[in-house]
Protein backbone atom coordinates (compact mmCIF):
# COMPACT_ATOMS: atom_id res chain seq x y z
CA UNK A 1 0.00 0.00 0.00
CA UNK A 2 2.80 2.46 1.04
CA UNK A 3 4.67 1.76 -2.18
CA UNK A 4 1.44 1.99 -3.93
CA UNK A 5 1.08 5.56 -2.31
CA UNK A 6 4.20 6.42 -3.21
CA UNK A 7 4.23 5.41 -6.79
CA UNK A 8 0.70 7.65 -7.20
CA UNK A 9 2.40 10.60 -5.90
CA UNK A 10 5.57 10.27 -7.45
CA UNK A 11 3.01 9.77 -10.89
CA UNK A 12 0.91 12.55 -9.59
CA UNK A 13 4.26 14.92 -8.83
CA UNK A 14 5.86 13.90 -12.41
CA UNK A 15 2.01 14.48 -13.98
CA UNK A 16 2.20 18.32 -12.35
CA UNK A 17 5.89 19.06 -13.72
CA UNK A 18 5.66 17.90 -16.99
CA UNK A 19 2.23 20.43 -17.06
CA UNK A 20 4.51 23.29 -15.73
CA UNK A 21 6.82 22.29 -18.22
CA UNK A 22 4.31 22.78 -21.19
CA UNK A 23 2.70 25.47 -19.65
CA UNK A 24 6.34 27.49 -19.60
CA UNK A 25 7.17 26.07 -22.98
CA UNK A 26 4.29 27.53 -24.59
CA UNK A 27 3.98 30.80 -23.06
CA UNK A 28 8.23 31.13 -24.28
CA UNK A 29 7.25 30.01 -27.74
CA UNK A 30 4.59 32.91 -27.77
CA UNK A 31 6.81 35.34 -27.03
CA UNK A 32 9.30 34.00 -29.05
CA UNK A 33 7.21 34.11 -32.49
CA UNK A 34 5.28 36.91 -31.52
CA UNK A 35 8.93 38.68 -31.65
CA UNK A 36 9.61 37.16 -34.69
CA UNK A 37 5.96 38.06 -35.99
CA UNK A 38 6.82 42.34 -34.60
CA UNK A 39 10.19 41.70 -36.35
CA UNK A 40 9.51 40.66 -39.92
CA UNK A 41 6.27 43.13 -40.11
CA UNK A 42 8.67 45.92 -39.12
CA UNK A 43 10.81 44.60 -41.83
CA UNK A 44 7.88 44.57 -44.12
CA UNK A 45 8.82 41.14 -44.71
CA UNK A 46 4.47 40.49 -45.55
CA UNK A 47 3.27 38.52 -47.82
CA UNK A 48 -0.16 40.74 -49.54
CA UNK A 49 -1.59 37.83 -51.45
CA UNK A 50 -1.84 35.66 -47.98
CA UNK A 51 -2.70 38.51 -45.85
CA UNK A 52 -5.70 39.27 -47.87
CA UNK A 53 -6.76 35.72 -48.12
CA UNK A 54 -6.69 35.28 -44.17
CA UNK A 55 -8.40 38.82 -43.64
CA UNK A 56 -10.94 37.45 -45.40
CA UNK A 57 -11.37 34.31 -43.18
CA UNK A 58 -11.37 36.35 -40.43
CA UNK A 59 -13.80 38.87 -41.69
CA UNK A 60 -16.43 36.91 -43.04
CA UNK A 61 -15.87 33.45 -41.73
CA UNK A 62 -16.59 34.85 -38.14
CA UNK A 63 -19.23 37.61 -38.96
CA UNK A 64 -22.27 35.31 -38.49
CA UNK A 65 -21.81 33.32 -35.69
CA UNK A 66 -20.67 36.51 -34.59
CA UNK A 67 -23.59 38.60 -35.43
CA UNK A 68 -25.60 35.88 -33.73
CA UNK A 69 -23.89 35.26 -30.51
CA UNK A 70 -23.98 39.61 -29.74
CA UNK A 71 -27.30 40.24 -31.02
CA UNK A 72 -28.79 37.23 -29.24
CA UNK A 73 -26.81 38.70 -26.01
CA UNK A 74 -28.08 41.55 -26.02
CA UNK A 75 -31.10 40.89 -27.10
CA UNK A 76 -31.47 38.87 -24.24
CA UNK A 77 -30.09 41.35 -21.64
CA UNK A 78 -32.54 44.22 -23.15
CA UNK A 79 -35.40 41.54 -22.43
CA UNK A 80 -34.37 41.37 -18.28
CA UNK A 81 -33.40 44.81 -18.23
CA UNK A 82 -36.02 46.77 -19.92
CA UNK A 83 -38.79 45.75 -18.01
CA UNK A 84 -37.34 45.95 -14.85
CA UNK A 85 -36.00 49.54 -15.74
CA UNK A 86 -39.66 50.45 -16.86
CA UNK A 87 -40.76 49.15 -13.39
CA UNK A 88 -38.38 51.54 -11.19
CA UNK A 89 -39.74 54.51 -13.76
CA UNK A 90 -36.15 54.52 -15.27
CA UNK A 91 -37.03 52.72 -18.74
CA UNK A 92 -35.19 55.71 -20.61
CA UNK A 93 -32.07 54.40 -19.29
CA UNK A 94 -32.31 51.12 -20.90
CA UNK A 95 -30.37 52.65 -24.33
CA UNK A 96 -27.63 54.12 -21.90
CA UNK A 97 -26.87 50.88 -19.93
CA UNK A 98 -27.13 48.62 -23.22
CA UNK A 99 -24.36 51.02 -24.73
CA UNK A 100 -22.21 51.18 -21.81
CA UNK A 101 -22.31 47.54 -21.36
CA UNK A 102 -22.05 46.41 -24.79
CA UNK A 103 -19.60 48.66 -25.81
CA UNK A 104 -17.15 48.16 -22.76
CA UNK A 105 -17.37 44.53 -22.72
CA UNK A 106 -19.78 42.25 -23.92
CA UNK A 107 -19.30 42.98 -27.25
CA UNK A 108 -15.76 42.64 -27.29
CA UNK A 109 -15.75 39.47 -25.35
CA UNK A 110 -18.76 37.78 -26.98
CA UNK A 111 -17.02 38.40 -30.84
CA UNK A 112 -13.74 36.95 -29.54
CA UNK A 113 -15.89 33.96 -28.55
CA UNK A 114 -16.98 33.70 -32.03
CA UNK A 115 -13.54 34.39 -33.58
CA UNK A 116 -12.22 32.23 -31.99
CA UNK A 117 -14.75 28.95 -32.13
CA UNK A 118 -14.87 30.02 -36.17
CA UNK A 119 -11.05 31.09 -36.66
CA UNK A 120 -9.06 29.98 -34.35
CA UNK A 121 -9.82 26.45 -33.92
CA UNK A 122 -9.46 26.33 -37.82
CA UNK A 123 -6.09 28.09 -37.71
CA UNK A 124 -4.78 25.68 -35.39
CA UNK A 125 -5.93 22.53 -37.22
CA UNK A 126 -4.69 23.67 -40.43
CA UNK A 127 -1.23 24.74 -39.05
CA UNK A 128 -1.16 21.59 -36.80
CA UNK A 129 -2.07 19.32 -39.80
CA UNK A 130 0.65 21.03 -41.73
CA UNK A 131 3.33 20.32 -39.16
CA UNK A 132 2.55 16.79 -38.63
CA UNK A 133 2.62 16.16 -42.49
CA UNK A 134 6.00 17.77 -42.77
CA UNK A 135 4.52 20.94 -44.90
CA UNK A 136 6.03 23.17 -42.77
CA UNK A 137 9.51 21.20 -42.58
CA UNK A 138 8.92 21.48 -46.26
CA UNK A 139 8.67 24.99 -46.55
CA UNK A 140 12.14 25.84 -44.35
CA UNK A 141 13.94 23.63 -46.35
CA UNK A 142 13.17 25.40 -49.61
CA UNK A 143 13.99 28.55 -47.78
CA UNK A 144 10.70 30.45 -47.51
CA UNK A 145 10.12 31.52 -44.26
CA UNK A 146 7.23 30.11 -42.39
CA UNK A 147 6.53 32.86 -40.23
CA UNK A 148 6.33 35.22 -43.29
CA UNK A 149 4.35 33.08 -45.50
CA UNK A 150 1.92 31.39 -42.33
CA UNK A 151 1.67 33.51 -38.96
CA UNK A 152 2.57 36.96 -40.04
CA UNK A 153 -0.91 37.33 -42.28
CA UNK A 154 -2.94 35.55 -39.91
CA UNK A 155 -1.72 37.94 -36.94
CA UNK A 156 -2.32 41.41 -39.20
CA UNK A 157 -5.99 39.60 -40.57
CA UNK A 158 -6.57 39.18 -36.17
CA UNK A 159 -5.29 42.90 -35.68
CA UNK A 160 -6.49 44.57 -38.49
CA UNK A 161 -10.35 42.60 -38.98
CA UNK A 162 -11.17 42.06 -35.06
CA UNK A 163 -12.32 45.63 -34.64
CA UNK A 164 -14.47 45.53 -37.47
CA UNK A 165 -16.40 42.37 -36.74
CA UNK A 166 -16.25 43.98 -33.29
CA UNK A 167 -17.89 47.20 -34.91
CA UNK A 168 -20.72 45.60 -36.60
CA UNK A 169 -21.33 43.10 -33.62
CA UNK A 170 -21.94 45.87 -31.65
CA UNK A 171 -23.83 47.87 -33.86
CA UNK A 172 -26.20 45.18 -34.84
CA UNK A 173 -26.58 43.97 -31.37
CA UNK A 174 -27.43 47.83 -29.73
CA UNK A 175 -30.22 47.64 -32.63
CA UNK A 176 -31.57 44.12 -31.49
CA UNK A 177 -31.50 45.36 -27.75
CA UNK A 178 -33.55 48.74 -29.15
CA UNK A 179 -36.47 46.26 -30.59
CA UNK A 180 -36.52 44.11 -27.91
CA UNK A 181 -36.83 47.15 -25.45
CA UNK A 182 -39.42 48.49 -27.41
CA UNK A 183 -41.18 45.24 -27.62
CA UNK A 184 -40.63 44.06 -23.31
CA UNK A 185 -41.10 47.52 -22.01
CA UNK A 186 -42.99 49.86 -24.82
CA UNK A 187 -39.89 52.11 -24.90
CA UNK A 188 -39.95 53.97 -27.85
CA UNK A 189 -37.06 53.61 -30.56
CA UNK A 190 -36.99 57.14 -30.37
CA UNK A 191 -36.26 57.22 -26.67
CA UNK A 192 -33.96 54.17 -26.62
CA UNK A 193 -31.91 55.97 -29.62
CA UNK A 194 -31.39 58.83 -27.94
CA UNK A 195 -30.59 57.25 -24.64
CA UNK A 196 -27.91 54.99 -26.38
CA UNK A 197 -26.66 58.20 -27.36
CA UNK A 198 -25.95 59.41 -23.92
CA UNK A 199 -23.88 56.01 -23.13
CA UNK A 200 -21.81 56.07 -25.98
CA UNK A 201 -18.28 57.48 -25.13
CA UNK A 202 -15.78 57.70 -28.19
CA UNK A 203 -13.28 57.13 -24.97
CA UNK A 204 -15.15 53.72 -24.54
CA UNK A 205 -15.31 52.99 -28.72
CA UNK A 206 -11.47 53.90 -29.02
CA UNK A 207 -10.59 51.41 -25.88
CA UNK A 208 -12.99 49.26 -27.42
CA UNK A 209 -11.20 49.07 -30.59
CA UNK A 210 -7.89 48.64 -29.32
CA UNK A 211 -8.72 46.03 -26.94
CA UNK A 212 -10.54 44.16 -29.61
CA UNK A 213 -7.06 44.44 -31.74
CA UNK A 214 -5.35 42.79 -29.20
CA UNK A 215 -7.78 40.05 -29.09
CA UNK A 216 -7.42 39.40 -32.97
CA UNK A 217 -4.03 39.22 -32.56
CA UNK A 218 -3.60 36.91 -29.62
CA UNK A 219 -5.92 34.82 -30.74
CA UNK A 220 -3.88 34.46 -34.04
CA UNK A 221 -1.19 34.67 -32.27
CA UNK A 222 -1.82 31.56 -30.22
CA UNK A 223 -3.94 29.27 -32.46
CA UNK A 224 -0.54 29.48 -35.19
CA UNK A 225 2.04 28.72 -32.23
CA UNK A 226 0.02 25.74 -30.93
CA UNK A 227 -0.58 24.75 -35.06
CA UNK A 228 2.69 25.22 -35.36
CA UNK A 229 4.35 23.27 -32.73
CA UNK A 230 2.67 20.38 -33.05
CA UNK A 231 4.29 16.88 -33.65
CA UNK A 232 2.88 13.78 -34.32
CA UNK A 233 -0.10 12.37 -35.40
CA UNK A 234 -4.10 12.81 -35.74
CA UNK A 235 -4.67 12.74 -31.82
CA UNK A 236 -1.96 15.50 -31.75
CA UNK A 237 -3.77 17.98 -34.06
CA UNK A 238 -7.32 17.66 -32.21
CA UNK A 239 -5.47 18.10 -29.07
CA UNK A 240 -3.51 21.15 -30.61
CA UNK A 241 -6.87 22.33 -31.63
CA UNK A 242 -7.94 21.83 -27.86
CA UNK A 243 -5.63 23.91 -26.33
CA UNK A 244 -5.70 26.72 -28.72
CA UNK A 245 -9.02 27.45 -28.10
CA UNK A 246 -8.57 26.90 -24.43
CA UNK A 247 -5.13 28.90 -24.21
CA UNK A 248 -7.06 31.79 -26.38
CA UNK A 249 -9.91 32.10 -24.20
CA UNK A 250 -7.53 32.54 -21.49
CA UNK A 251 -5.52 35.18 -23.31
CA UNK A 252 -8.41 37.37 -24.33
CA UNK A 253 -10.16 37.31 -20.92
CA UNK A 254 -6.58 38.19 -19.41
CA UNK A 255 -6.45 40.79 -21.60
CA UNK A 256 -9.59 42.11 -20.79
CA UNK A 257 -8.98 42.51 -16.99
CA UNK A 258 -5.81 44.28 -17.83
CA UNK A 259 -7.69 46.70 -20.38
CA UNK A 260 -10.54 47.07 -17.29
CA UNK A 261 -8.15 47.91 -14.93
CA UNK A 262 -5.60 50.25 -16.65
CA UNK A 263 -9.17 52.68 -18.53
CA UNK A 264 -11.78 52.19 -15.88
CA UNK A 265 -10.39 51.42 -12.60
CA UNK B 1 33.04 20.69 -54.70
CA UNK B 2 32.02 18.24 -52.01
CA UNK B 3 29.58 18.15 -48.85
CA UNK B 4 31.50 17.11 -45.52
CA UNK B 5 29.83 16.56 -42.06
CA UNK B 6 32.33 16.65 -39.58
CA UNK B 7 31.72 15.36 -36.03
CA UNK B 8 27.89 15.84 -36.18
CA UNK B 9 26.43 15.30 -32.76
CA UNK B 10 22.53 15.94 -31.52
CA UNK B 11 20.89 14.67 -28.88
CA UNK B 12 17.03 14.77 -27.60
CA UNK B 13 16.20 14.01 -23.87
CA UNK B 14 19.67 13.15 -22.92
CA UNK B 15 20.20 10.34 -25.87
CA UNK B 16 22.35 10.64 -28.11
CA UNK B 17 20.45 10.30 -31.67
CA UNK B 18 23.18 11.34 -33.68
CA UNK B 19 26.75 10.69 -31.87
CA UNK B 20 29.86 12.03 -33.57
CA UNK B 21 29.11 11.42 -37.21
CA UNK B 22 31.33 12.68 -39.90
CA UNK B 23 31.33 12.17 -43.65
CA UNK B 24 31.63 13.41 -47.12
CA UNK B 25 29.77 13.57 -50.11
CA UNK B 26 31.09 14.06 -53.20
CA UNK B 27 29.26 15.66 -56.38
CA UNK B 28 27.64 13.45 -58.49
CA UNK B 29 28.11 11.01 -55.91
CA UNK B 30 25.08 9.08 -54.13
CA UNK B 31 25.06 7.86 -50.43
CA UNK B 32 22.68 5.14 -48.54
CA UNK B 33 22.42 5.87 -45.08
CA UNK B 34 20.63 2.79 -43.40
CA UNK B 35 19.82 1.73 -40.11
CA UNK B 36 16.86 0.57 -37.87
CA UNK B 37 13.97 3.03 -37.18
CA UNK B 38 15.24 5.24 -34.39
CA UNK B 39 18.80 5.43 -35.35
CA UNK B 40 18.92 8.86 -36.25
CA UNK B 41 18.84 8.82 -40.27
CA UNK B 42 16.20 11.03 -40.55
CA UNK B 43 17.70 13.44 -37.66
CA UNK B 44 20.56 13.22 -39.79
CA UNK B 45 18.82 14.54 -43.01
CA UNK B 46 16.90 17.37 -40.83
CA UNK B 47 20.16 18.92 -39.69
CA UNK B 48 21.55 18.78 -42.90
CA UNK B 49 18.56 20.31 -44.42
CA UNK B 50 18.13 22.86 -41.83
CA UNK B 51 15.22 21.97 -40.04
CA UNK B 52 17.23 20.83 -37.26
CA UNK B 53 20.38 22.63 -35.19
CA UNK B 54 22.83 19.99 -34.66
CA UNK B 55 24.71 20.58 -30.78
CA UNK B 56 27.48 19.97 -31.83
CA UNK B 57 30.43 19.51 -34.73
CA UNK B 58 30.32 21.12 -37.77
CA UNK B 59 28.34 21.13 -42.14
CA UNK B 60 30.36 22.52 -44.33
CA UNK B 61 28.51 22.81 -47.82
CA UNK B 62 29.70 23.38 -51.39
CA UNK B 63 29.88 27.02 -52.12
CA UNK B 64 26.41 28.48 -53.21
CA UNK B 65 24.96 25.37 -52.45
CA UNK B 66 21.18 24.74 -52.80
CA UNK B 67 19.52 21.82 -50.55
CA UNK B 68 16.72 20.10 -51.43
CA UNK B 69 14.46 17.57 -49.87
CA UNK B 70 12.20 14.63 -51.10
CA UNK B 71 10.34 13.83 -48.06
CA UNK B 72 8.83 10.45 -47.05
CA UNK B 73 5.10 11.37 -47.28
CA UNK B 74 6.13 13.87 -50.10
CA UNK B 75 4.67 17.18 -47.47
CA UNK B 76 2.83 18.71 -50.62
CA UNK B 77 1.08 21.35 -49.55
CA UNK B 78 -2.35 20.34 -49.86
CA UNK B 79 -3.77 23.67 -50.14
CA UNK B 80 -1.96 24.58 -54.04
CA UNK B 81 -2.43 22.75 -57.13
CA UNK B 82 0.78 20.62 -58.60
CA UNK B 83 2.24 23.40 -60.22
CA UNK B 84 1.63 25.71 -57.53
CA UNK B 85 3.62 22.77 -55.08
CA UNK B 86 6.58 22.84 -57.55
CA UNK B 87 6.26 26.88 -58.29
CA UNK B 88 6.55 27.44 -54.84
CA UNK B 89 10.08 28.12 -53.67
CA UNK B 90 10.32 30.85 -56.90
CA UNK B 91 7.14 32.10 -56.29
CA UNK B 92 7.77 33.03 -52.54
CA UNK B 93 11.46 33.62 -52.64
CA UNK B 94 12.32 37.18 -54.43
CA UNK B 95 15.63 36.18 -54.97
CA UNK B 96 14.26 33.50 -57.63
CA UNK B 97 11.00 35.48 -58.19
CA UNK B 98 12.79 38.25 -60.19
CA UNK B 99 14.55 36.19 -62.30
CA UNK B 100 11.96 34.44 -64.39
CA UNK B 101 8.66 35.87 -65.98
CA UNK B 102 5.30 34.12 -65.77
CA UNK B 103 5.73 32.15 -68.92
CA UNK B 104 9.64 31.50 -67.93
CA UNK B 105 8.01 29.78 -64.71
CA UNK B 106 5.35 27.70 -66.29
CA UNK B 107 8.18 26.43 -68.81
CA UNK B 108 10.25 25.44 -66.03
CA UNK B 109 7.50 24.00 -64.14
CA UNK B 110 6.49 21.54 -67.54
CA UNK B 111 9.63 20.91 -67.29
CA UNK B 112 10.52 19.40 -63.91
CA UNK B 113 7.47 17.56 -64.30
CA UNK B 114 8.76 15.82 -67.30
CA UNK B 115 11.64 15.06 -66.03
CA UNK B 116 9.83 13.06 -63.26
CA UNK B 117 7.39 11.79 -66.17
CA UNK B 118 4.54 13.65 -65.15
CA UNK B 119 2.80 15.31 -67.49
CA UNK B 120 -0.87 17.08 -67.94
CA UNK B 121 -1.21 17.04 -64.10
CA UNK B 122 -0.67 20.97 -63.18
CA UNK B 123 -3.92 21.51 -61.88
CA UNK B 124 -4.79 18.50 -59.65
CA UNK B 125 -4.59 18.85 -56.19
CA UNK B 126 -2.20 16.48 -54.34
CA UNK B 127 -5.34 14.44 -53.04
CA UNK B 128 -6.29 13.46 -56.43
CA UNK B 129 -2.76 12.17 -56.72
CA UNK B 130 -1.74 8.23 -56.03
CA UNK B 131 1.51 7.56 -53.86
CA UNK B 132 3.99 7.45 -56.46
CA UNK B 133 2.69 10.41 -58.45
CA UNK B 134 2.72 12.58 -54.98
CA UNK B 135 6.71 11.62 -54.55
CA UNK B 136 7.28 12.54 -58.00
CA UNK B 137 5.55 15.92 -57.98
CA UNK B 138 8.16 15.87 -54.34
CA UNK B 139 10.86 15.11 -56.44
CA UNK B 140 9.75 18.03 -59.05
CA UNK B 141 9.36 20.55 -56.38
CA UNK B 142 12.09 19.87 -54.90
CA UNK B 143 14.15 20.29 -57.96
CA UNK B 144 12.61 23.12 -59.20
CA UNK B 145 15.47 25.26 -58.01
CA UNK B 146 18.56 23.33 -59.47
CA UNK B 147 19.70 22.14 -55.90
CA UNK B 148 23.34 20.72 -55.68
CA UNK B 149 22.72 18.77 -52.80
CA UNK B 150 19.25 16.52 -53.09
CA UNK B 151 18.14 14.39 -49.37
CA UNK B 152 15.58 11.75 -49.52
CA UNK B 153 13.95 10.33 -46.36
CA UNK B 154 12.57 6.95 -47.50
CA UNK B 155 11.85 7.66 -51.18
CA UNK B 156 10.43 4.16 -51.87
CA UNK B 157 8.78 3.42 -48.56
CA UNK B 158 5.52 2.40 -48.69
CA UNK B 159 4.86 1.72 -52.59
CA UNK B 160 4.56 -1.39 -54.75
CA UNK B 161 7.97 -2.89 -56.43
CA UNK B 162 7.21 -1.61 -59.84
CA UNK B 163 6.43 2.22 -58.64
CA UNK B 164 9.59 1.59 -56.48
CA UNK B 165 11.96 0.89 -59.50
CA UNK B 166 11.06 3.73 -61.52
CA UNK B 167 11.15 6.44 -58.24
CA UNK B 168 14.80 5.20 -58.49
CA UNK B 169 15.60 5.44 -61.66
CA UNK B 170 14.79 8.66 -61.32
CA UNK B 171 16.78 9.49 -58.30
CA UNK B 172 20.07 8.18 -60.38
CA UNK B 173 18.82 10.40 -63.16
CA UNK B 174 18.13 13.59 -61.39
CA UNK B 175 21.66 13.27 -59.92
CA UNK B 176 23.39 12.67 -63.64
CA UNK B 177 21.29 15.57 -64.86
CA UNK B 178 22.08 18.05 -62.05
CA UNK B 179 24.92 16.75 -61.06
CA UNK B 180 24.58 16.36 -57.42
CA UNK B 181 25.64 15.20 -54.24
CA UNK B 182 22.70 12.89 -52.87
CA UNK B 183 21.93 11.68 -49.42
CA UNK B 184 19.67 8.59 -49.80
CA UNK B 185 17.79 7.50 -46.38
CA UNK B 186 16.36 3.96 -46.88
CA UNK B 187 15.33 0.34 -45.55
CA UNK B 188 15.20 -1.26 -49.28
CA UNK B 189 17.69 -3.12 -50.48
CA UNK B 190 16.32 -3.02 -53.78
CA UNK B 191 16.87 1.00 -53.42
CA UNK B 192 20.50 0.70 -52.48
CA UNK B 193 21.36 -1.47 -55.25
CA UNK B 194 19.83 0.79 -57.69
CA UNK B 195 20.32 3.90 -56.54
CA UNK B 196 23.41 4.36 -54.28
CA UNK B 197 26.96 4.27 -54.72
CA UNK B 198 28.28 3.98 -51.45
CA UNK B 199 26.69 2.69 -47.93
CA UNK B 200 26.80 4.25 -44.40
CA UNK B 201 25.05 2.43 -41.26
CA UNK B 202 23.83 4.24 -38.12
CA UNK B 203 23.25 2.55 -35.00
CA UNK B 204 21.88 4.59 -31.86
CA UNK B 205 23.26 6.97 -33.67
CA UNK B 206 26.78 5.97 -34.11
CA UNK B 207 27.92 4.99 -37.86
CA UNK B 208 28.77 1.26 -37.49
CA UNK B 209 29.68 0.81 -41.29
CA UNK B 210 30.86 2.45 -44.23
CA UNK B 211 31.76 1.22 -47.67
CA UNK B 212 30.57 0.20 -50.74
CA UNK B 213 26.90 -1.44 -52.37
CA UNK B 214 29.07 -4.54 -52.72
CA UNK B 215 30.65 -4.50 -49.88
CA UNK B 216 26.99 -4.17 -48.03
CA UNK B 217 25.73 -6.58 -49.69
CA UNK B 218 28.35 -9.53 -49.56
CA UNK B 219 28.33 -8.96 -45.63
CA UNK B 220 32.18 -8.19 -45.05
CA UNK B 221 31.36 -7.41 -41.12
CA UNK B 222 29.18 -8.50 -38.36
CA UNK B 223 26.22 -5.31 -38.53
CA UNK B 224 26.30 -5.58 -42.71
CA UNK B 225 25.45 -8.82 -42.51
CA UNK B 226 22.75 -8.54 -39.88
CA UNK B 227 20.95 -6.04 -41.70
CA UNK B 228 21.01 -7.55 -45.44
CA UNK B 229 20.48 -10.90 -43.48
CA UNK B 230 17.67 -8.94 -41.60
CA UNK B 231 18.37 -11.58 -38.86
CA UNK B 232 17.25 -10.20 -35.54
CA UNK B 233 20.48 -11.81 -34.07
CA UNK B 234 23.77 -9.90 -33.84
CA UNK B 235 25.13 -6.89 -33.17
CA UNK B 236 22.14 -4.88 -33.33
CA UNK B 237 19.45 -5.22 -30.32
CA UNK B 238 16.16 -4.48 -32.71
CA UNK B 239 13.95 -4.68 -29.25
CA UNK B 240 12.84 -1.20 -27.89
CA UNK B 241 14.35 0.94 -31.14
Amino acid sequence: MFELNKTLTYQSLMLLKGEIEDFIATVGNIGVIFVEVVKRIFSFKINFKETIEQSKRFAFDSLPISLTIVGMTSAIIAMQLAPELAKQGGADYTGTLSALVMVRELATIMSGFAIISMVGSSFASELASMAVTEQINAMTVLKVDYISYLIVPRFLAGVVFMPCVFILSAVFGLICAGYVSNWCADLSLLNYYTSLWHGLYLRDIFIALLKASFFGGTIALISCVHGCFTHGGAKEVGLATTKAVVWSFLGIAVWDFIFASFFYL
Amino acid sequence: MSLKIKNLSKMFDDKYVLNDISLEVQNGETLGVIGFSGSGKSTLLKIISGILEADSGEIIYPKDSEVAMAFQYSALFDFLNVFDNIAFPIVERKELRKKYTKSELEKIVKEKLKMVGLEGIEEKYPSELSGGMQKRVGFARAIVTNPNIILYDEPTAGLDPVTSTMIEDYIVQLKKELNASCIVVTHQLSTIRRAVDRVIMLYQGKMVFQGSVQELLRGTDEYSRQFVSASITGPMNIIGT
